[in-house]
């Protein structure tokens, strides 16, 4: 791949013009972009500042920012960076950067480069001129050959005079496009179909740019709706969503794993040969963060053992065979009304149920109702951002009340004052419901959420609903909200109300190659195979089948996995085959990184080791939603480094 | 003849627009102007004027000429690269046409083929420069000409009661720069915003002709208010357009409120230069009242 | 950065004799894509059984990955006729190049935003015009800012500050106007007559 660069330094007699009167001189110098990322040097910048030197100038600084001309990012950081002695500043950058900071900075502003025309150049790395966005594609016609960038006058109705041994006249190495076209057509036989052609006129009004300012304006004010970045992933959600919420049928054989939440496994407290039955303990939590484990059948412990594990290949689990009876354990009753139980008295219930966030991270959820500072605002995250999963969609749907008797709990075990249901736009049905239910609440209302990815992210979701920002490295906590997913705040109203510990959830088992997709409520150690056989099974070759949505769920090798409770779908979609190239620093990453992170940067010092300047660029701060590994053009598995990187900062400590 | 000649001798320099056809005879163009306007120093002719396709300015001057008119060539940079227009001036030349006026151009997408390519290669400012250089036997690439080089009355315009009269101004300080020797302005309305603008203007020397459209109607006022860019027409002239329809209509009121401004600003300019828009039979009228 | 509208349908079938396989780009993801339209589109002429396989994924300008990516389609692209390609120019050129004995049809324009890096298109432009004026205007472009690109100041076209083209868009010169005012640098319209190289691109190609 050719090296590509975007702006060259302005000839010395000009610099040195530019220069003459000025002194105490600022420079920022764009990293570049369309540039493989192999080296940080700027050769443009060392030139620079040899020749300033020789001019006896003095330098006030130097800056070195990735993407000068993205604006939400330049702005605010680079009057604080600018020290107070300098009188201009001197900017290498394409036209772009340098208009960025002309607009963001209060001293004069001066081009030290110009921009390289590569007007028509587009596409992966902008190393071959390829479309000129012309906004009438003559591609057709021509046989997949473009008349308007490979012809130099642009012709559009056949070959000119000027051809010489099938060369350009304009550049003797250029082929002549006409020649090309009219050896496509005719390989095609389509000569006629061009000779038949009307006469072709350009319309030069057709790059209409009131469209364009419109859209330009809309796409940039959806970039930061709510947060930055994010994306827009194809939804999908067509397959489940209007597919009904059937209870599967109980498992003969439940594989229950001892961990199916963040921090300490569960340790067993049956053996094998035990009767057990439902809703009973039999895994116990080893540390503060961790949760206890219950039977979602009753029968016998069969095994204690290592069994498949959707996320951590192994893990133990105990494993009970139905006695098709289904007996309750004495200890499943009511705790009563709402009203007579304290603060405490939830927490409680809420941890013996075993209760873990059900979005997929799986935090045990009575440590988050237990936090350190005072809290005024519950989130309840019913966005459902992952795109083909319904789950969370039809618990609202069938589960309105339990919802918000789940929010009542928590508030109360919180003390916040506020609960807010949040749901994105595409579930309409949805939002009309529980805005119906809450409205009789004073202190709940419902958020309605334009669909982003990834909208459910506590992170994002505390910035879209209440503004405020989690500081790196904190908690919701510290800015006095909670999280808890809508299926948590389900089962904990089954926790109070039925004194039902967590042992069953709903699973949307989905994707263009499940024969007959659908939502299930499965009891926890059901059998991924059973789901997806009573599916009608895969169809098709070449799928992949994931535990969770395409953005953060984990490939399956195997379906003999059990539904755990951060279960909330499965799904089987088309394999992509790609092939990872180098990053060409196209942005596209550092667009879309909803914690404002530069991705890019963790590629190269993935592959680097450079585990240092991975800590420098905050990679603990990463969520891990994929989404510059979605938008990445040299599909990096961007991932696996991060999560190489955290590890080695981890150890680091 | 030059009319820079004219203005050197400080002569107040009258001059009139007419716009060739949409179509290959231009004897009405020339019975009009022969009736109404051979009493008056020159008659601009304009360049496809708001993007409408039309006969070339440069045959429609030649046919003026012909008539025994002194035409000045308006030449925008819409429709011609730096080469059209160049080899446009050189045939001018040779025609004997050797007033121009230099111009930008209204924008394609203003005028009746608005899928066209708008060229803009060269501007007012480097069409003047290039103009120059022409005149020094040198063309824009630096080659010689062969034999006399042309001479021209270069023009150029501005709008003096243009919203964005400081850089109004600034583009006249580039374009005298450049090389222009008179100015033409956009139609004005407002003698005291004009008289203003003149006084910043007087620094660069060069004589300006105050721009005069006849209004024709409240309705035609109004329209260019909204729509056309330099020009404001102040609410009383409306009123007094909308007062008495049939003197309006016969072009009296017009005919009046035109011939008014020009004794007003006469004092301050070096010229006037009407754009009749049709009403060419009413330039005598208003030159009459406006006492030249 | 390039975004895509799908042409008419009426402009699109009679290129569709025989069967016909669609190539359909996200585009840069994040990038507008005529996405419901596409899907539409293909979802009648499936109904039609006129398709013979469809595959809709990214980057298609990538001949690399698009190569492992059509592998499963091949039989599908050798029984079609007419590969149906939704993307931006570039796409469509690298499908052709790729088959060069199918007919390729073009199924969208192309249009350019401004904007390179990312994929939010950014409120300034750039034309890449390679004699970078902004020294003279206070950092901001007359080739983008000004509907005619006109860089020795402004035309007569202004009407209360706006552009002639676009009464939306205010008129690049009042701006440049304002700022040279703002940081005192009006002195930077007293350059020279300003002339455009329009061969810039010679350096590119060489």
């Amino acid at each position: 791949m050719e090296n590509y660069t975007k702006y060259a330094l302005k000839d010395s007699d000009a610099l040195t013009q530019l220069l003459r009167e000025q002194d105490q001189i600022f420079v920022i110098a764009c990293n570049k972009c369309f540039k493989e990322y192999t080296s940080d040097k700027n050769t443009e910048l060392e030139k620079f500042l040899e020749l300033a030197n020789s001019l006896e100038k003095t330098i006030t600084g130097v800056i070195r920012p990735d993407f000068l001309c993205n604006k939400t990012k330049a702005e605010g950081k680079l009057n604080q960076l600018i020290p107070q002695d300098s009188r201009c500043v001197f900017v290498l950058g394409c036209g772009l950067g340098i208009q960025t900071v002309a607009d963001c900075v209060n001293l004069p502003v001066y081009a030290a480069t110009d921009s390289l025309n590569y007007t028509g150049h587009h596409g992966m790395a902008l190393t071959k001129k390829a479309c000129d966005a012309c906004a009438q594609c003559y591609l057709t016609a021509t046989g997949g050959i473009c008349p308007i960038v490979d012809c130099s006058k642009s012709l559009l109705n056949g070959q000119c005079g000027g051809a010489k041994n099938g060369k350009c006249e304009v550049s003797p190495d250029k082929d002549c496009a006409w020649e090309k076209i009219q050896q496509r057509l005719s390989a095609q036989g389509r000569l006629n179909e061009f000779l038949n052609l009307n006469v072709q006129l350009r319309d030069y009004s057709k790059v209409n740019y009131k469209v364009i300012s419109e859209y330009v304006k809309a796409i940039r004010e959806s970039r930061l709706d709510g947060y930055y970045g994010g994306v827009h992933p194809s939804e999908h959600k067509e397959f489940s969503e209007h597919q009904p919420l059937v209870r599967f049928a109980d498992p003969q054989i439940a594989v229950i794993p001892m961990s199916q939440h963040l921090g300490a496994p569960a340790s067993p407290t049956v053996q094998v040969g035990d009767y057990v039955t439902v809703g009973q303990k039999i895994g116990e939590p080893t540390a503060f963060i961790s949760a206890p484990v219950h039977a979602s059948i009753s029968g016998t412990v069969i095994a204690i053992e290592d069994r498949p594990h959707a996320s951590r290949g192994q893990c133990l689990a105990v494993v009970i065979e139905s006695d098709g009876k289904n007996t309750l354990h004495e200890s499943v009753q009511p705790h009563g009304d709402l009203n007579d139980l304290t603060a405490e008295q939830i927490v409680a219930i809420v941890r013996d149920a075993g209760i873990v966030g059900m979005g997929g991270a799986g935090f045990p959820t009575a440590v988050k109702l237990t936090p350190k500072t005072p809290v005024d605002t519950i989130l309840l995250n019913g966005c459902e951002c992952e795109p083909y999963l319904t789950a969370d969609h039809k618990l609202l749907l069938a589960y309105g009340d339990e919802v918000i008797f789940g929010l009542q709990a928590i508030l109360k075990a919180t003390g916040a004052q506020k609960g807010v249901i949040v749901i994105e736009d595409n579930k309409p049905d949805a939002v009309e419901l529980l805005q119906q239910k809450t409205a009789q609440y004073e202190n709940i209302e419902v958020c309605v959420a334009k669909t982003k990815y990834p909208q459910g992210a506590e992170k994002m979701l505390i910035k879209r609903v209440t503004g405020r920002q989690v500081p790196s490295g904190g908690l919701p906590a510290d800015v006095g909200v909670v999280v808890s997913n809508v299926a948590t705040a389900k089962a904990i109203s089954d926790a109070i109300q039925l004194g039902m510990p967590l042992i069953e959830r709903i699973v949307s088992v989905t994707g263009e190659h499940i024969a007959n997709p659908g939502n299930f409520i499965a009891k926890i150690g059901t059998s991924v195979q059973s789901l997806v056989d009573a599916c009608g099974g895969i169809t098709g070759s070449d799928v992949t089948v994931k535990a969770g949505g395409p953005m953060m769920g984990f490939v399956q090798s195997t379906l003999d996995t059990p539904i755990m409770k951060g279960s909330n779908g499965i799904i089987a979609v088309d394999s992509d085959a790609t092939q990872e190239v180098a990053c060409i620093q196209c942005g596209r990453c550092v667009d879309v990184c909803p914690m404002e992170l530069k991705p890019l940067h963790f590629a190269k010092f993935a592959d680097e080791g450079n585990w240092a300047g991975m800590k420098q660029q905050s990679v603990m701060d990463c969520i891990e939603c994929r989404c510059c590994e979605y938008i990445c053009s040299s599909k990096i598995p961007l991932i696996k480094k991060i999560k190489a990187g955290k590890a080695a900062v981890r150890e680091m400590k | 003849m030059r009319i820079t000649e004219l203005f050197d001798k400080g002569q107040f320099v009258v001059t009139a627009e007419v716009g060739p056809p949409k179509g290959i005879d231009a004897s009405h163009l020339v019975d009009e102007a022969k009736t109404y306007l051979s009493g008056i120093t020159a008659v601009n002719v304009t360049d496809n004027q708001s993007s409408v396709m039309r006969m070339g300015s440069l045959p429609a001057c030649v046919a003026l000429k012909n008539a025994g008119l002194t035409p000045i060539l308006q030449l925008t940079c819409r429709d011609r690269n730096r080469i059209a227009l160049q080899s446009e001036l050189l045939g001018a030349a040779m025609l004997g046409i050797d007033n121009i006026l230099c111009l930008t151009g209204d924008h394609t997408k203003m005028g009746d083929h608005p899928q066209a390519k708008p060229v803009f290669d060269l501007d007012s400012v480097s069409l003047l420069h290039t103009v120059c250089q022409l005149e020094k036997g040198v063309d824009l690439g630096g080659n010689a000409l062969l034999g006399e080089a042309p001479k021209f009355a270069k023009g150029a315009v501005v709008s003096p009661c243009s919203e964005s009269v400081d850089a109004q101004l600034a583009k006249m300080e580039r374009k005298v720069m450049a090389g222009a020797e008179y100015f033409q302005t956009q139609a004005v309305y407002e003698p005291e915003k004009f008289i203003e603008f003149m006084e910043k203007a007087k620094q660069f020397g060069k004589p300006v002709q105050l721009g005069i459209v006849i209004p024709k109607s409240a309705g035609m006022a109004k329209f260019m208010n909204n729509n056309v860019a330099g020009i404001h027409i102040p609410q009383e002239m409306i009123d007094e357009l909308a007062a008495d329809k049939e003197k309006a209509k016969a072009g009296i009121t017009g005919v009046e409120i035109a011939a008014r401004i020009i004794k007003e600003c006469k004092p301050y300019c070096q010229g006037v230069h009407i754009m009749a828009l049709g009403w060419e039979s009413k330039v005598p009228e208003i030159l009459k009242l406006a006492g030249i | 950065m390039l975004i895509t509208e799908m042409k008419q349908k009426d402009a699109l079938l009679p290129h569709f004799s025989g069967k016909v396989f669609f190539l359909v780009c996200h585009g840069c993801k994040e990038v507008h894509f005529p996405e419901a339209e596409v899907e539409a589109f293909k979802a009648e002429l499936m109904a039609a059984d006129k398709l013979t396989g469809y595959l809709t994924t990214d980057y298609i300008c990538n001949p690399e990955n698009l190569t492992l990516r059509l592998a499963k389609h091949a039989q599908a692209i050798d029984d079609a006729d007419v590969i149906a390609v939704f993307s931006c120019g570039v796409g469509v050129q690298t499908v052709a190049g790729m088959y060069p004995a199918k007919k390729v049809v073009a199924c969208c324009d192309t249009y350019a935003l401004p904007g390179f890096q990312g994929v939010t298109p950014l409120e300034y432009d750039c034309k890449q015009c390679g004699q970078c004026y902004l020294n003279l205007t206070g950092g901001i472009c007359p080739i983008t800012a000004c509907s005619k690109s006109l860089i020795n100041g402004q035309c007569g076209g202004a009407k209360n500050g706006m552009c002639e083209v676009d009464p939306n868009m205010e008129c690049g010169w009042e701006r440049i106007q304002r700022r040279l005012a703002q940081i005192g640098r009006l002195d930077a319209l007293k350059c020279s007559v300003q002339l455009r190289n329009y061969a810039t691109d010679d350096l590119v190609n060489q």
